[in-house]
């Protein structure tokens, strides 16, 4: 079967400066793909390069395919124009963002919103069809149809968030972007939204993206987790032979400097510093000045490769049967 | 001893249109020197205004909040309790003076305080150092020259620049990346180890309330429903809500599966429910539940307290019990 989505080498710059560098990513139909790293670490610009939604001020290259079930000809994203995009975006690929609750309009009636992105791409639907395909949309993402009558102020986070979930949904697509769905929401309301998309992915058979910096949210909810730093992919595998033997140290340092209930209370010691900045990337290894193994060797670049079935890492010394106790990290410009 | 603070029966209401909210409905607890104190619950649960009306920034509607166990009252007690008890808040974006140098910032509280200007330098720098900031580096920048993570050491410094006995922190970590969390989190640390200062965190993250903090107080709603150590209430929770927060906490472990999580959403304050303000969510309300309004039990965990008839020998069904 083939892939429902594959990114080959994808860059990213603005300006002068490589946000996203070189980043390849393959999901199947129906897969959960979890993309996690920090502010700037190019999570929100690999999924906005995906759906050209980049600002003109950034200049992307690579090759993006879809092969949405149904659809006979792959579609070549990175050739598609903008009224060419328009077809694809909400049709095939949607994008739930950050924060996305509050983008509803806040002078139209939810039903009315829902209409409006359904006769997008359906423009012959009948009133009737779209009022009931609304109430249907609605029941998907667990809201009363009546709700639809409301305005978003009526709503609360958790329901404005499920409303832009439906609208998501609005024109069936095969494949959403979630990015940092519910990182506004509190931990009861997330549980609901993550449970939500589980049921999506099993009742619609949709593909996900999740894009977070919690990873407790993508071990969840995802079947594999790609691990970003610095606008490359330094990790990537099955969600549980990540989290439990990660092969990079980035993604190890990271999951040891986390808190986990019923684990051990005192938390390894904080990568020091902060990512580097795009403008000023160190030689070779980009995680080198942070990282507490770091030889000669990681003043070469080091490539993402397969260093234990099904997981990649891009680190000279993977794969890592077990990890050196971590001293104090003396790194340059401690305080990140 | 004496607590370092202590709320008795506090009450924080706010006029909305026609309604009353009840932001805070009825709070006491103690903080101890040296104490970690975690303050744990959803949005809207009043914990931000309960830290708030502690250090008088919002007056309590009823109730008190006394220091050293004398009551809070008068301007002059009040301008004493910021000078020991100091706060940090979540968006070290919003509380630096983007027009001031980091030197001017971290010097504030003691010009308004009123400290002898020739100690102003030596002190600043003593409270950079305290949160890993070199002050040759640092002393000379401008807010937006700093990482997010490097604004809230700023903020900190400038809290501990008065040498308080306390520093409430109100989710002073929620805004920052993964890595930079963890680097702020040890400056806390090191802080009560170093200087004995006491924290009162607030917090939603029921992780890190659970490896920082060691005693918990978690709020629902205006009130708190459990307290005890922190080990304890999350590995142990024996309210229901505290139950379901604790189920609904994402955990970086493969393969973990959400266990049911509760369904509706937190009330509206102004329209809180009658007996147990829990129950119409509870998924182990029985008959008395929505009359009687019940206060904090003792439970089977030693010092663990929790506002839930489950716990009431009396009323309890016993096979839930």
């Amino acid at each position: 079967m083939s892939a429902l989505l594959e990114i080959r080498d994808l860059h990213v710059n603005h300006g002068d400066r490589p946000i996203v560098d070189g980043v390849d990513l393959t999901l199947e139909p129906g897969e959960a793909l979890g993309l996690a790293g920090e502010s700037g670490c190019g999570k929100t610009t690999t999924a906005l390069a995906l759906m050209k939604l980049l600002p003109a001020s950034f200049n992307q290259s690579g090759t993006m395919t879809l092969r949405p079930p149904g659809v006979e000809e792959p579609i070549n994203v990175e050739r598609r124009t903008e009224a060419g995009m328009q077809v694809v975006r909400w049709r095939h690929v949607s994008l739930v963002f950050q924060g996305a609750m509050n983008s509803l309009d806040p002078v139209k009636r939810v039903d009315h919103q829902l209409a409006e992105a359904i006769t997008l791409h359906e423009r012959a639907a009948s009133a009737g069809d779209v009022r009931a395909r609304i109430g249907e949309l609605l029941t998907t993402v667990g809201l009363t149809p009546g709700l639809g009558r409301s305005y978003p102020h009526q709503l609360s986070g958790g329901q404005r968030q499920r409303v832009m979930i439906a609208l998501a949904l609005a024109c069936r697509p095969s494949l959403v972007i979630a990015d940092e769905p519910t990182t506004a929401l509190d931990v009861v309301m997330q549980a609901q939204i993550l449970e939500l998309l589980e049921r999506l992915r099993e009742q619609l058979g949709l593909a996900l993206i999740l894009i977070s910096h919690d990873l407790g949210v993508l071990a969840e909810t995802c079947d594999r987790i790609a691990v970003m730093y610095a606008g490359r992919i330094v990790e990537t595998g099955p969600v549980r032979e990540v989290f439990d033997a990660p092969q990079h140290p980035y993604t190890k340092r990271l999951l040891d400097s986390l808190p986990v209930i019923g684990g051990s209370r005192v938390l390894a010691p904080p990568i020091p510093g902060g990512p580097p900045d795009p403008s000023d990337l160190p030689q070779g290894c980009r995680f080198r000045p942070r990282c507490p193994y770091a030889a000669e060797v990681c003043l070469q670049d080091p490539p993402l490769r397969e260093v234990r079935p099904a997981q990649a890492a891009a680190c000279h010394f993977a794969p890592w049967d077990e990890w050196p106790p971590v001293t104090e990290a003396a790194v340059e410009g401690a305080a990140g | 001893m004496s607590a370092l603070m202590e709320a008795r029966d506090l009450a924080v209401h706010f006029r909305a249109h026609r309604a009353v909210a009840r932001a805070v409905d009825g709070v006491s607890f103690e903080w101890q020197p040296g104490e970690i104190l975690g303050v744990v619950g959803e949005s809207g649960c009043g914990k931000s205004t309960l830290a708030r009306a502690l250090l008088g920034l919002v007056p309590p509607t009823t109730g008190s909040v006394a220091r050293d166990g004398a009551a809070v009252e008068g301007k002059a007690a009040l301008r004493d309790l910021r000078r020991r008890v100091q706060m940090i808040f979540q968006d070290p974006y919003q509380t630096l003076n983007p027009r001031q140098r980091v030197a001017t910032i971290v010097a504030e509280p003691l010009r308004v305080q009123g400290v002898n200007g020739a100690d102003h330098e030596a002190r600043v720098r003593r409270a950079m150092e305290d949160v890993g900031l070199e002050p040759e580096r640092f002393l000379d920048r401008y807010p937006h020259q700093l990482s997010g993570g490097q604004r809230q050491r700023v903020a900190i410094a400038a809290a501990l620049v008065l040498e308080p006995e306390g520093l409430i922190c109100d989710e002073p970590v929620s805004m920052l990346d993964v890595s930079v969390r963890a680097q702020i989190l040890q400056v806390l640390i090191e802080l009560r180890q170093r200087r004995n200062l006491a924290l009162l965190f607030i917090t939603h993250d029921l992780s890190l309330a659970w490896s920082l903090c060691d005693r918990l107080a978690v709020m629902y709603l205006g009130r708190i429903v459990e307290q005890g150590s922190a080990v304890d209430v999350i590995e142990h929770p024996q309210h229901p809500y505290t139950q379901a927060l604790v189920a609904a906490v994402p955990v970086p472990t493969a393969g973990a599966r959400i266990r049911e999580p509760l369904s509706g959403e937190l009330p509206d304050s102004t329209n809180v429910p009658s007996g147990c303000r829990f129950h119409p969510r509870c998924p182990r309300r029985f008959e008395p539940c929505d009359r009687v309004d019940p206060p904090l039990l003792a439970t089977t965990g030693p010092g663990q307290l929790a506002a839930c008839l489950l716990h009431d020998p009396a009323l309890a069904p016993d096979a839930v019990a």
